[in-house]
Parts: structure tokens; C-alpha cells; sequence
């Protein structure tokens, strides 16, 4: 396919104040193709995008859009020409119901009154496409779950109509049904000629959707062009990280069969969402929830955290049992949760990102009620350093951050707790490949001190990989409970799925 | 690729037709409804002259001036800010009026020409301060508040000597202006002020507004997520300023009713009155926290003022139980408010 470019940009420069988000990026986009970018946490992707659909102002460097130099001012103007952009923070506004979202911005108005029965009926129509009926425009969107909200923001993009739709990392809430409703309308709009930018750390995604990848590295283009399906993982992961990842997963080491059972949770329910929840946890065992989005997975954390009251069953840790509904009772025991959502769910934005890791374990950090900052400091950035931040320095603000480095401080607020049991819920949401490994590499070390792990994941392969013993969620019963070893990814997809689509 | 249908949810939502009630308790008003029900029905009970005509243009006339400011600080709280200077505007506007047409000799309509465009420029001035530092406007409307108040004062000891201006009774086009800003229509033998009218008006224009225009979404969006609707496109700075400028008209308006009803202002009047308006839109329904409200709400929250400041009186109690009687209301209100809000979530789960 040679089609002239519909988007070409070059030279791009986008700085922060203390940071240079990008710094040259050159890449050039055809109508009707998909085109990935591919980058490690912090590469500039995002930034990229903000630049394109006119949220950020570029500070040097060219944007032609249909063969002219264009620059656009502010978001509106981008939308006029015909940019649309889904940003990977969601960007609705709760409160609103999802058809006054969907077209916030751009109402359908007579003489500035909004035509609602219109926008009911578009949005209707358009989440209909999206394979959602059971999303009824005239709720609020803060009532949605997060891949509901997704779904939203995708609709919205979709009423723009626009000729070029830029998408970052729309999978990262969405199951693999959702994700093939998605790549459905991509081909559709790509067919009609429409361009869509497409930005996955899931490199199987790329191989299924795109046509071509520019990879960016540290703010610079260092690859443009490549072939989505011929190019070599290896390749593309030497062009993103700069360095050669063998082993993804780590070792396994065999768990002890004598082992004291940390955690026993007998015949859960919530009387809602999941019910008959049995779940044994050893000592040095990481148990994987495998299962669809809103399988109930979360709600299961949810309550054996007891963040969410549960109607039947008991939780013990080390043989006490726990009180229902009472998070207080279950960090005395031992317990953590590093919840799905980073941004709704306690990063203090605006504090340094030591503060935000050390929050959770204040009281190991106070000597007669004064915090030792030195010492708060240098775990930081140890974990830090561990986990690939950047850009380095526990000092900055966390708002400051790109989305996968916002998740990992998240992520290393609960690996400095020191737990009994610690119960991850997507702890790899957002995070890059090189970075990924180094989590797993971490999660596999606290079981291997003795801690009980229990991580929910969307990622099949991540679930199998990282976990000793696997369950099999679906609809809010576990289906399926085994040694992670005797089960294949087919299976573990097959018992997801079952009943569930063709 | 054929796209797979997915399961049925549980109870399909388009179906089931939410019920009246709960339909009812999902409105930023109700509580506020409620309390005025309450209050109307006591003071009819416990006085005679509340339920009169006479009794009824009194509270009326004392919850419209309340109301008109009211209506316009929630449309503000909704957008996700505060005016604390809206209290002294309503002199200021009123002074700058009086000073022009009796120092001057400027033609009335002449002098509430240049005090409109006097509040506009505030008001404008308190959204740009704003929106450009980026300040809470907490702080930044309670700096203007505090010039205001100096200004009010300054310039007026300085012309006059005191610290009143009056004599707007000998200005040329007092009588026509105040025909539209201070007169008195019958009904049933009894006059009611004219600025009933105009908080009526007012209050129907603003919520049409509000939840019929795109101007409305995006208030509600701005002050729910600024950030977010400027991603999407909405033009926040704006809207703000905007909205500034509705308060500051409405002191205008306001200002120029007292002006030309009393014929004479105290260049110390409005002191103390932005809370006031502020407790109204919360009765109403607003939210501190921005994005949540309603006008009706808080013209109803201004109601409940007159209704209770002047059935206190004719109950014949001392005044000083307003204070305590206002704060028993902002409270359960706001309890009232939260309670159904809450069981609305629940209902919309
Ligand atoms: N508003 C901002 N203020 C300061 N620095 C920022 C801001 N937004 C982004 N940055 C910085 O710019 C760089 C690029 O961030 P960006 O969000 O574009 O990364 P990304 O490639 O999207 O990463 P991820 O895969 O984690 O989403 C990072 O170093 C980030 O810290
Ligand atoms: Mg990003």
C-alpha cells in the first residue's frame, strides 16, 4: 500500500519543565492503515499524542496534516480537522451521563440548546457498534466500571468521524472479547479509509491489528515504518529497551508442601457479584485469578480485604479469622491490596513519588512520631531503580509521570508493605515489557520470603506464567482450580469463555 | 469477522423504566423542597400574618434579592468556583450608580449603564485572576472582596464626606428606571415589588440554561473535571470568566434594584451577604466540591430565608434566633441532601 501520507511529523520536540518529553520524533501516517508506536514506560508516547490532537503545544518541529503545516491550538481545532484522539488517562467527566460525554464538546445544538433525544439516540447507536446495549446513555458515567468507561471514551472518539483516530493503549481495561469487538471496527473504519494510530505494550495485539510500528525510545523516533507481522520480537524489543530480555517469567521454585496455609477464605459471597469463593494460599505461593473483565475477580479482592462486606463465608489469615467488612482488621492481620485503578485509587498526584511509595508504611519509617526522610529515600529509590521509573529521581511529582511509571509506583508503595499476603489486582496494567519482568522477577522474590501472593490478571500468559496455581473465574465461580503447570493457555481461555460468546 | 453477541446482562436497564420516585430523589432540589414545605406549613401555623397577602409579598420581596445572587453563585459553585466578593458588589454597583447620577448629574439609565459595565469588568477581572494564576478562587474573590469593601468606603467618604450616598430621588430618569427596577405590581389589592418578577425570571432563564443548553454541560463539566473538558474540547477559560460575569450582573442588578428603591445606599451594605448566598445554594442542592447543583434549588434555598427571617418576626421571637434557626437549616439540608444522594447511587447501581 503506497498512500499518500495523511499525517506526516517531523522533528518534534515537546519539553517540561525538568524533562524533555520528546525530542525529535519523526513519523509519517497513511490513510487507511494502522499504525503502532511501541515505547517503554516514559517513552514520550502519550506525550506524542497530546501533541497531535492538540492538548500540548509542540515546542519545535512540524506537523503536516493532509500535505499542509498545520498547528493546532487546542483540542477543538484538532477535532475540526478531523484528529481524534482516546487518551489513555480516561477523560470523562463524572457526573454527566454518557451521552452528554460522548458528545461534551461537540453537542448537537440548535441556537445553543442541546438537541438531547439526538444525542441519545447517536449514542445508542454507537455503543450498539461497540457491542455494549447494556450501557443506557442516560446513566452517569462515574457509575461505570473502568472498561465500561473505556468504552465510552472509544464511542466518543467514534462520534467525531474523524480521519484519523489515535488510540493509546485502549486494551489495557478491555477483555479479549472486547478486543476483538475493537479490532472489528478498526478494520471497518481503516477500511473506509480512516487512519488509527494504535498504542499497545501487548506485542500480540501489534502482530493482530497493525500494518505498520514506529518505535520510540527516550522521546527520539528510532525505528519508523517496520512491518507489524514480519518484524522480530527480539528486534523490537532490542529497539525499545536497548538490551536483550531472554526469560520473561522467573524461576519457579517448588512450593513446600508442608507449608502453613496463610490464607483460607471457605465459601465467599457477596450476595451479588460472586459467591462460593473457596481460596487456599501457602506460604510462598502466587495464586493467579485468571478470568474476564468483570468476572468478579476484583470484587473477590475487594472483599477478602474486606473493603467490600461479604454476606456468607469467613477469611482467615494464619488461622484467625477476620471480621467482615473491616479493612482495619485485615492490615492488622497481615493483608495488602494494590487495587486495578491507580488514579482513582490513592496516588497522592501531586506529592513526590518517595511520599507516594512510603505512605502505606509510615509507622516503619517514624522514630518517636518524626519520619526519617533519608531512610524513607533510600528504599525508594532502591525499589525504584528495581523497577525502571523514569524518569529516575524519587523526588518528582508523581502527576508528572507517564501512566505505566505511575502504575509501578503503585506497585512499590505494596511490595515495601511488608504483608503476610498481598493481593495484586492487574499489577501490570500500562507497565512496558522490560519493566514487567522485573515486577514478576519481584513478586516471584516475596513469595520466595515466605509471603502469600494472590495476583488477578486480564493476561492469560502472565497468569500462567508468574503463578504456582491457577483459578479460573468465570461469572463469579471459580471454574477451575490447579496447578498452574497442568493447564494450558487454550484451556484457561476456553473455561474463561465458556457460555460466554462463540 | 462476525462480531459475537455477549451475554444478557442480569436486567437489562433500557427496559426497566426507573420508578417515580426514584426519579424524584435523583433532583439536587428535593431536599431543599422539602425544607421549604416544612418551613411554610410552621409558619403558617404558628403566626397569622405569614399566610396574608401582605405577609407573603414581605417574604417574597426578601427571599427575591437573596434568590436572584443565589441563583447565580450556584451556577458558579456548579462551574467549580466561589465569589466571595458578590456581597459588596451588590453596593458597589449601587454606589457607582448613585455617585454618577447625583455627583455628576449623569442621566439615571446613563449611570446603570457604566455600573453594568463596571460589574462586568470585575466580575471579568475575578475569572481572568483566576483561571491566569490558577489560585483557588477562594482566595483570589476574597481579595477582590476585601478591595471592594475598601474602595466602597474610600471613594465614597472622599466624594461625599460620609459614608452614604443619597439623593437619587432629584436624578434625571429616576422615575422611568425605577419603574423597571423598584416598582410595585397589584395582586388582589396587594403591591408586590417588581424584583419578584425579575428573581423569577432570572431563576427561569438560568436553569434553562443549565439543563438545556451546551453552555449548561459544559458548567456541569467544568466543574467536575476541568481538566478533563479541556481535553474534549470545552472551553473552560471561558466559561469561567463567564460565569464570573453572571455573578457580577446579578449584583448589578440587585445593586441597582436597592438603589433605586431606597433611593440611597450605605457605602458599608453587602458586608456579610456572600455567605448567605452561598448557604442558599447549598440548601439548594449545590456542591462545595463543584459539578453537582441546581438554579431552582437555590432559589428555593433563598426562599426558605425570607419565609423564615420574616416569619420569625412575625412569630414575634427576638431576630437573633435567625442565626440559630439558619444554621439548624444548612444542616439538616445538607444531611437531607447527601441521604438522597446517596440512595440515588444505589439506585442507579
Ligand atoms: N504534564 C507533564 N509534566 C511533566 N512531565 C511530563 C508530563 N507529561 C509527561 N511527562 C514526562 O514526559 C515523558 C513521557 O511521558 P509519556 O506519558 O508520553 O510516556 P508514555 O510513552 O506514554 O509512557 P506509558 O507507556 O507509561 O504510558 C515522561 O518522562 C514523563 O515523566
Ligand atoms: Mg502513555
Amino acid at each position: 500500500m503506497t498512500a499518500a501520507a495523511l499525517l506526516s511529523v517531523r522533528g518534534l520536540v515537546k519539553r517540561f519543565p525538568g524533562v524533555t518529553a520528546l525530542q525529535g520524533v519523526d513519523f509519517e501516517v497513511r490513510a487507511g492503515e494502522v499504525h503502532c508506536l511501541l515505547g517503554q514506560n516514559g517513552a514520550g508516547k502519550s506525550t506524542l499524542i497530546k501533541v497531535l490532537s492538540g492538548a500540548h503545544r509542540p515546542d519545535e518541529g512540524e506537523i503536516s496534516w493532509r500535505g499542509e503545516v498545520v498547528s493546532f491550538g487546542n483540542p477543538t481545532a484538532a477535532m475540526r480537522s478531523g484528529v481524534a484522539a482516546i487518551y489513555q488517562e480516561l477523560d470523562l467527566v463524572a457526573g454527566l451521563s454518557v451521552a452528554d460525554n460522548v458528545f461534551l464538546g461537540h453537542e448537537l445544538s440548535t441556537a445553543g440548546f442541546t438537541r438531547r433525544a439526538q444525542q441519545r439516540r447517536r449514542t445508542r447507536a454507537l455503543l450498539d457498534r461497540l457491542g455494549h446495549p447494556d450501557i443506557a446513555p442516560d446513566r452517569d458515567v462515574g457509575r461505570l466500571s473502568v472498561a465500561h468507561q473505556q468504552v465510552v471514551s472509544m464511542a466518543r472518539a467514534l462520534s467525531l468521524d474523524g480521519q484519523l483516530l489515535i488510540m493509546d493503549e485502549p486494551s489495557a481495561v478491555l477483555d479479549p472479547d472486547e478486543v476483538r469487538v475493537l479490532f472489528g471496527i478498526i478494520r471497518e473504519l481503516t477500511a473506509q479509509g480512516v487512519a488509527v494510530v494504535y498504542i499497545s505494550h501487548r506485542l500480540a495485539e501489534i502482530r493482530e491489528i497493525g500494518d505498520r510500528v514506529t518505535v520510540l525510545k527516550d522521546g527520539r523516533t528510532v525505528a519508523t515504518g517496520l512491518s507489524a507481522r514480519e518484524t522480530k520480537t527480539s528486534e523490537l524489543i532490542g529497539l525499545m529497551t536497548g538490551r536483550v530480555l531472554n526469560n520473561v517469567f522467573p524461576q519457579r521454585k517448588p512450593v513446600d508442601p508442608a507449608a502453613p496455609e496463610v490464607l483460607v477464605v471457605r465459601g465467599l459471597a457477596d450476595g451479588d457479584r460472586f459467591a462460593g469463593v473457596d481460596l487456599t494460599v501457602h506460604a510462598g505461593e502466587v495464586v493467579g485469578l485468571a478470568g474476564l473483565v468483570g468476572s468478579g475477580r476484583s470484587e473477590i479482592l475487594e472483599t477478602v480485604y474486606g473493603a467490600r462486606k461479604a454476606a456468607e463465608g469467613t477469611v482467615e489469615v494464619d488461622g484467625r479469622k477476620l471480621r467482615r467488612g473491616s479493612v482495619g482488621a485485615a492490615v492488622r492481620a497481615g493483608l495488602g491490596l494494590c487495587p486495578e485503578e491507580r488514579k482513582s485509587q490513592g496516588l497522592l498526584l501531586d506529592q513526590a513519588v518517595y511520599r507516594n511509595i512510603t505512605v502505606s508504611s509510615m509507622s516503619s519509617f517514624a522514630r518517636f512520631g518524626f519520619l526519617d526522610d533519608r531512610a524513607e529515600r533510600a528504599r525508594s529509590t532502591k525499589l525504584t531503580e528495581t523497577l525502571d521509573v523514569r524518569p529516575a529521581g524519587v523526588d518528582r511529582v508523581v502527576r508528572g509521570l507517564s501512566g505505566g511509571n505511575q502504575q509501578k509506583v503503585v506497585l512499590a508503595r505494596w511490595l515495601l508493605r511488608e504483608c503476610r499476603v498481598l493481593l495484586l489486582d492487574e499489577p501490570t496494567r500500562g507497565v512496558d515489557v522490560g519493566a514487567r519482568s522485573e515486577i514478576y522477577e519481584l513478586i516471584r522474590e516475596l513469595a520466595d520470603s515466605g509471603v502469600a501472593v494472590v495476583v488477578v490478571s486480564s493476561d492469560v500468559e502472565e497468569v500462567l506464567g508468574l503463578s504456582d496455581r491457577v483459578l479460573v473465574v468465570r461469572e463469579g465461580r471459580v471454574v477451575h482450580d490447579g496447578p498452574a503447570d497442568e493447564i494450558d493457555e487454550s484451556r484457561v481461555l476456553d473455561l474463561v469463555m465458556e457460555g460466554h460468546a462463540a | 469477522m462476525t462480531v459475537t453477541a455477549k451475554a444478557p446482562p442480569a436486567a437489562d436497564e433500557r427496559l426497566s423504566k426507573p420508578r417515580l420516585l426514584d426519579q424524584l430523589v435523583v433532583r439536587p432540589e428535593i431536599g431543599a423542597m422539602l425544607g421549604a414545605l416544612l418551613v411554610f406549613l410552621f409558619f403558617s401555623v404558628v403566626t397569622e400574618q405569614f399566610l396574608s397577602l401582605g405577609g407573603a409579598a414581605t417574604w417574597l420581596d426578601d427571599a427575591s434579592m437573596l434568590g436572584i445572587m443565589a441563583v447565580a453563585v450556584a451556577l458558579l459553585m456548579i462551574g467549580g468556583e466561589f465569589d466571595l466578593s458578590a456581597g459588596v458588589m451588590t453596593a458597589s454597583t449601587a454606589l457607582v450608580t448613585a455617585l454618577l447620577a447625583t455627583q455628576l448629574g449623569l442621566n439615571v439609565w446613563l449611570a446603570l449603564l457604566v455600573s453594568l459595565a463596571f460589574a462586568l469588568a470585575v466580575g471579568a477581572l475575578n475569572g481572568w485572576l483566576v483561571m491566569r494564576t490558577g489560585l483557588p478562587s477562594f482566595i483570589v474573590t476574597l481579595g477582590s472582596f476585601l478591595a471592594l469593601q475598601g474602595l466602597n468606603l474610600g471613594v465614597t467618604r472622599l466624594v461625599t464626606g460620609s459614608v452614604q450616598v443619597s439623593g437619587m430621588r432629584e436624578t434625571v430618569g429616576y422615575e422611568s428606571a425605577g419603574f423597571l427596577f423598584a416598582s410595585t405590581f397589584q395582586i388582589g389589592g396587594q403591591s408586590f415589588y417588581v424584583s419578584i418578577i425579575w428573581w423569577v425570571l432570572f431563576t427561569v432563564i438560568a436553569s434553562t440554561v443549565l439543563v438545556r443548553t451546551k453552555f449548561g454541560n459544559w458548567i456541569f463539566a467544568i466543574g467536575g473535571a476541568a481538566q478533563s473538558s479541556r481535553a474534549v474540547g470545552v472551553p473552560v477559560v471561558r466559561s469561567k470568566i463567564l460565569l464570573f460575569m453572571t455573578t457580577a450582573f446579578a449584583a448589578w442588578l440587585v445593586g441597582s434594584i436597592n438603589i433605586l428603591r431606597y433611593a440611597s445606599v450605605q457605602a458599608n451594605q453587602g458586608i456579610g451577604l456572600e455567605f448567605q448566598y452561598i448557604i442558599a445554594a447549598v440548601i439548594g442542592g449545590c456542591l462545595l466540591t463543584g459539578g453537582f447543583g441546581s438554579a431552582v434549588g437555590a432559589a428555593i434555598g433563598a426562599l426558605i430565608f425570607g419565609m423564615a427571617r420574616q416569619g420569625i418576626v412575625y412569630a414575634g421571637w427576638n431576630s437573633d434566633w435567625f442565626q440559630l434557626f439558619l444554621g439548624v437549616m444548612l444542616l439538616a439540608a445538607v444531611l437531607v441532601n447527601n441521604m438522597l444522594r446517596r440512595r440515588a447511587e444505589r439506585v442507579k447501581r
